[in-house]
């Protein structure tokens, strides 16, 4: 599939230094995105949480242990394994900015795509989603609640660049060229320690613009070729060494 | 005409070819996959204006200022509100769920009493009301005879129950155990008064001792804005953080140095500190400094702190010259749980401000000063700050002082939160008559005889004045963000009426006015608060502190070693001593905390050949007061004979999203008293492992 190069490149770059793995992004991710709440969240190759976060450590022994956490949305990726390989077309990356989308009512829940993503960020809709009673009236306006049966992921808030979008025209601006700031997922609105930074990453007047030319930078498994739209930021050399499956002399 | 099979393969591919030109095969399955998910119980959304509206959440281990996103009416999402100093913008992992928990399977949804069977029977709120004037106009003017305990340490509320314990004639009006009791007594030993205060933002080198700055001490989701601005993203750090503490909790994992010390021996570590700084000539003009530097240079030597709590003297020495050499340091020291921590612990970190002269200055220590009292009757807070629930309890569960007639428990579960929780549990269960003004079906609502449910957090009135750690006395307010869902009423309100039927006059006759008169009081405009500004005072108390040599002489012990203690550690995605784990929040917790129904503990490799114990292998660990049951998961972050065991799991009432998960730690906790001061203290609890 040949990639898209798109004008707008809607990039999340996320501090792993200062993750202090509060929860806040999962839980205002699943607010956001009406997430039902789970009983046994335990259970974690059944629960949905399209913001994961990992926790990491060096594998040294005491006391030379360190840990950090890792906040894992959907990676966007540039050259997405998921899409290609959807038999009903329910996955695509053809807007502008490059978000990979996720149409639920064509899914056919055949879960290719999971198979197929290397992030796991994509989840299965394995039960009914159940609100505690009265709860559906918290219910978010801005996603669609979906069936069991399908699969669902990150979407970067995307109902959000349509405000941000709408909120441009009827400024009379140039949609396509929102300011810095103006669209902004639920997680980094809710992540109490500053650690994710989001933008347009082709806009040289968005902050992620040279955060992702950071000397620290780096993308999870950057050898395969995903080109994701989610970038890391440490100044652990250790947490670098984990991105990807390098050699012993490789530089990071 | 006969159909040979020419003609057959004729209508058969005439058939498939056209099949593939006509859309209704296509239409037809493309229907079925939306129908087929178009199934009753999905709910519909709902659509409509949107606002946003500012509020406070006390879900917490402190209040978090937010704007509640509603859709026709109805919140659905909340968010920091970057515009208010009190928690700057950050939103809490419980209250980014508030919206949600409106909703709590656990809400209590009106005034309940307590049936024969155990069971409870909804009744009106002037029936509840009655209840609970008949049953206080018995003990009025009794001294022993009424307890309140108040788990709002910041609220106006908590005054007013003060002040309403004080006309009944009663001194047993209490605050849950935090940060902030040790902080006060502390104060009071060194001579001081108002509230202790650290100003982190302008700070360039913090060093945490024990405060778990990023989950459970002082206004944490500030701590964490203050964290995050201070070390922008792609940007150089302008603040170091070092933290010392048993574990390497997520504050040891974003700090730029984990020093692993001992639970409870915060005091020694940071004797230890002014050993060396003493060494390197730092001094104080205080009265009893030379006392202060003979107990140091006598009974904290590098070789006597490294055997107390095994952190070698390079280390210290390194440590002590690192803050010397920074312009701003800043040292805090607290309980490694936000609960539980001794006196000694508040004044041996205090003291090391005292040598670096830190205490007063810009990016220092501060005495802040209180904001006037709303209610001319209240309680101060450094008074209630000060008192001792945990001891009061430890005393009526062993008799030593006779069970109140009637205990009030103001969004507070004292039946599950407080350590040693059996025996505490135990002491409460002798009250005759105890009242909730719970908001959920907790474990003390669930066992109390009368329960009178206050309004969620987004439903109603509130304030929070000054939380415990930040650097400069503030206010904030807030008006409800919905009307009621359920029969709750404020519980100012309530206490309010009762006061003015039994004789009592608190001045006010609603929880609005309580709260509007405060933020007059404090030169706060009432309108700009409720909005979502934050009051900001700069005010502070003046005169200098002295170090409380003959205090720490007493109370700092040097653990005899040996012994495999406890360090409990609360995670602000699990809940709080107020909050079970949120429905939203059960994805959230770690796989290496809980699995199924099972707690996991933490111990390292070392450790756990000791023990001879394994990943998940079963151990049951023994309190003084209790036991728990849990399985092992080995972390490396855990230093040698410590485990590191989650509080906030094994509840016993609420609703399916944390009953019956996990086991509570709180149980195992055992309660000390600290000498030289006599407060109740539970940082140094050791167990037992079978």
């Amino acid at each position: 599939m040949q990639q898209i190069e798109f004008d707008t490149k809607w990039t999340m770059v996320v501090d792993i230094d200062k993750c202090s793995g509060c929860g806040s992004c999962m839980v205002s991710c699943q607010a956001e995105n009406n997430i039902a709440p789970m009983e046994d969240g335990s259970n974690k190759l059944k629960t949905l949480t399209w913001m994961l976060v990992y926790e990491l450590n060096n594998g040294k022994e005491f006391p030379e242990r360190e840990s950090a956490y890792l906040p894992r949305p959907c990676m966007q990726c540039g050259n997405p394994a998921c899409v290609p390989v959807c038999p009903v077309v329910a996955t695509t990356k053809d807007e502008e900015g490059g978000i990979v989308s996720q149409i639920y009512p064509r899914c056919i829940g055949c879960r290719y795509c999971m198979a197929a993503c290397p992030y796991h960020a994509r989840y299965f809709g394995w039960f009914d989603p159940i609100w505690p009673e009265g709860m559906e009236k918290a219910l978010s306006p801005k996603t669609s609640t979906r069936p069991r049966g399908v699969v669902e992921k990150c979407n970067f808030c995307h109902t959000r660049l349509m405000d941000a979008r709408a909120r441009a025209r009827a400024e009379g601006m140039d949609p396509n060229k929102l300011p810095d700031g103006w669209y902004k997922p639920a997680c980094l609105e809710s992540c109490p320690t500053g650690a994710i930074s989001f933008g347009d990453s082709k806009n040289p007047e968005h902050k992620v613009h040279d955060l992702i030319k950071d000397k620290n930078a780096f993308r999870i498994l950057e050898s395969i070729g995903m080109d994701p739209q989610v970038y890391y930021i440490s100044r652990r050399d250790w947490v670098r060494e984990q991105s990807d499956n390098h050699l012993p002399k490789d530089k990071h | 005409m006969g159909i040979d099979r020419r003609t057959f393969i004729q209508l058969v591919t005439g058939g498939v070819v056209g099949s593939l030109f006509t859309p209704v095969i296509w239409k037809s399955l493309d229907d079925a996959a939306i129908w087929s998910q178009n199934w009753s119980w999905i709910p519909r959304l709902k659509y409509g204006q949107i606002t946003e509206q500012a509020t406070i959440s006390k879900f917490g281990p402190s209040p978090c200022s937010l704007m509640v996103k509603s859709v026709a009416g109805s919140p659905y999402v909340a968010k920091g509100n970057a515009d208010n100093e009190m928690s700057k913008g950050g939103v809490d992992a419980i209250s980014a769920g508030g919206a949600q928990l409106l909703y709590s399977p656990s809400r209590v949804k009106g005034p309940m009493k307590k049936v024969a069977d155990g069971k409870y029977e909804s009744i009106s709120w002037d029936d509840a009301e009655k209840m609970l004037s008949k049953k206080l106009s018995a003990v009025k003017g009794q001294a022993g005879k009424l307890a309140i305990v108040s788990g709002d340490a910041t609220g106006t509320s908590t005054e007013v129950l003060s002040a309403f314990a004080a006309g009944m004639g009663s001194n047993d009006c209490y605050l849950m155990p935090g940060d902030e009791q040790a902080a006060a007594v502390a104060l009071e030993n060194m001579g001081g008064s108002g509230q202790i205060g650290y100003d982190l933002e302008n700070s360039d080198f913090v060093l945490l001792i024990g405060a778990d700055a990023m989950n459970s001490w002082g206004s944490v989701v500030r701590n964490q804005r203050v964290y995050a601005d201070n070390r922008p993203t792609g940007g150089d750090i302008e603040s170091v953080y070092v933290y010392a503490g048993p574990f390497l909790n997520s504050t040891a994992a974003i700090s730029d140095k984990w020093i692993p010390v001992a639970p409870g021996t915060g005091a020694i570590f940071s004797l230890g500190l002014a050993y060396h700084m003493l060494n390197a000539g730092a001094s104080a003009s205080v009265a009893d400094f030379a006392d202060f530097k003979t107990l140091v240079m006598s009974r904290f030597t590098p070789d006597k702190v490294e055997k107390a709590i095994g952190v070698a003297p390079g280390v210290m020495a390194g440590l002590a010259k690192q803050l010397m050499s920074a312009s701003a340091p800043l040292v805090i020291s607290g309980s490694e749980f936000g609960q539980g921590a001794g006196a000694v612990d508040i004044i041996a970190a205090s003291a090391l401000n005292m040598l670096l002269g830190r205490v007063g200055e810009k990016g220092g220590m501060k005495l802040l000063a209180e904001l006037p009292l709303a209610v001319d009757s209240a309680v101060s807070r450094a008074e209630l700050s000060s008192r001792d629930f945990a001891g009061y309890l430890a005393a009526v569960a062993t008799d030593k002082v006779k069970a109140p007639e009637v205990m009030m428990a103001y969004e507070a579960n004292p039946v599950y939160a407080m350590p040693q929780a059996t025996t505490m549990a135990a002491a409460i269960a002798k009250v005759p008559f105890l009242v909730s003004f719970s908001t959920w079906m907790d474990e003390t609502a669930s066992t109390a005889d009368l329960i009178m449910p206050n309004p969620h957090s987004f439903e109603r009135f509130d304030d929070a004045q000054t939380p415990y750690g930040v650097g400069t006395a503030m206010l904030s307010a807030c008006a409800p963000v919905i009307e009621p869902l359920y029969n709750g009423k404020s519980t100012v309100d309530v206490i309010l009426g009762v006061a003015s039927g039994l004789g009592i006059d608190l001045g006010y006759e609603s929880v609005e006015a309580v709260l509007q008169a405060k933020a007059e009081k404090a030169g706060a405009d009432w309108d700009s608060l409720v909005e979502g500004a934050a009051y900001v005072s700069d005010s502070t108390e003046s005169g200098s502190l002295k170090f409380a040599a003959s205090v720490l002489s007493k109370a700092v012990i040097m653990p005899k070693g040996g012994e495999i203690a406890l360090a409990p550690y609360a995670k602000l995605n699990v809940g709080s001593s107020t909050m079970a784990i949120p429905p939203l929040n059960c994805v959230t917790v770690s796989k290496f905390e809980l699995q199924g129904k099972d707690l996991f503990v933490q111990i390292n490799g070392k450790t756990a050949k000791k023990l001879n114990a394994s990943e998940g292998s079963k151990v049951k660990l023994a309190g003084a007061g209790g036991e728990c049951v849990a399985r092992v998961h080995i972390n490396e972050g855990v230093m040698n004979d410590v485990i590191a065991a989650p509080l906030g799991f094994g509840h016993t009432a609420w609703d399916e999203f944390s009953r019956g998960k996990g086991d509570n730690i709180s149980k195992i906790l055992t309660v000390g008293t600290e000498p030289g001061t006599g407060m109740a203290v539970w940082t140094s609890s050791f167990v037992s492992v079978a």
